[in-house]
């Protein structure tokens, strides 16, 4: 359980940084890439210790973390309507 | 396979909000620090910390420590129950100040409320079902008709329901802070 716990607290303190980040108020792109490198850090850690994907074989392991980056790639680079945001620029609030 | 479809479902509305968010000039962010964030805070600390209790209640019922277990599982219930009229709370606020899918009070686009809705909404969803599903699951238990292992299931769509939680706070409430 003690285990769990300092994966617990890890959490928070990623949440905690979220916040900090978001409070220093910086451009839209650059909160956007920082909220989403935290937040995958988190799901990593919720993933592996959490959901005992650290415990199952190393196959399976890799087979999972080989799928979730292959489907991140093709949502982020290969879906063709996201190609139009290379022409367009970042100028949300 | 249920966790991971719905992963795939979570994870093409969060990219096509991502991008209609930075992409989008006429975007408000309807969020201020008091209450929203810190209501937001609130919520994700209580997600979190049901994620600790279920784990908690698998480890008891794996030791054969039936009560604890199933004082763990109610622990979790309580917390899923307490997210979701916080988030409700939320709503209500929102929907008070004129926020709905398809209307913007403050003027810009209303895929900030559309997004919004539908985003929390299917989430808010999985947090209801998964109370639900973890109270049928504490009686049977209780009853002997479940073993720690249906508890183990359940515990995987609740961590799976908290993961998702991890994109939603900070890409839905943080990104839209005043």
């Amino acid at each position: 359980m003690k285990r769990y716990v300092i994966v617990w607290l890890c959490l928070l303190t990623i949440v905690a940084l979220e916040v900090a980040v978001t409070l220093s108020h910086p451009p839209a792109g650059w909160l956007l890439a920082g909220l989403l490198m935290l937040a995958f850090i988190e799901a990593a850690l919720g993933l592996l210790y959490f959901m005992h994907l650290k415990y199952e074989r190393r196959s399976f392991m890799w087979s999972v973390i080989l799928a979730v980056v292959i489907a991140i790639v093709l949502m982020d680079h290969f879906w063709l309507d996201a190609f139009r945001l290379l022409h367009q620029r970042i100028s949300a609030p | 396979m249920f966790i991971v479809a719905d992963a795939a479902t979570f994870a093409a509305l969060l990219f096509a909000y991502g991008y209609e968010r930075v992409a989008n000039p006429d975007w408000t962010r309807p969020f201020s620090f008091w209450p929203s964030i810190t209501n937001g805070i609130v919520m994700t600390v209580v997600l979190l910390t049901s994620s600790l209790t279920i784990i908690a209640a698998v480890l008891a019922a794996q030791a054969g420590r039936k009560t604890s277990a199933l004082r763990w599982l109610g622990a979790t219930m309580l917390l899923g129950a307490l997210f979701a009229a916080l988030h409700l709370r939320e709503w209500i606020v929102m929907i008070g100040d004129g926020w709905r899918p398809f209307r913007n009070p403050l003027g810009g686009t209303p895929l900030v409320g559309a997004t919004f809705f539908s985003i929390t909404g299917l989430h808010l969803l999985h947090v209801v079902t998964g109370v639900v599903v973890i109270g049928v699951i504490a009686l049977g238990y209780r009853r002997g008709r479940f073993e720690p292992g249906h508890l183990e299931t359940v515990g995987l769509y609740w961590h799976f329901v908290d993961l998702v939680w991890m994109f939603v706070f900070p890409l839905v409430y943080l990104m839209n802070m005043r």
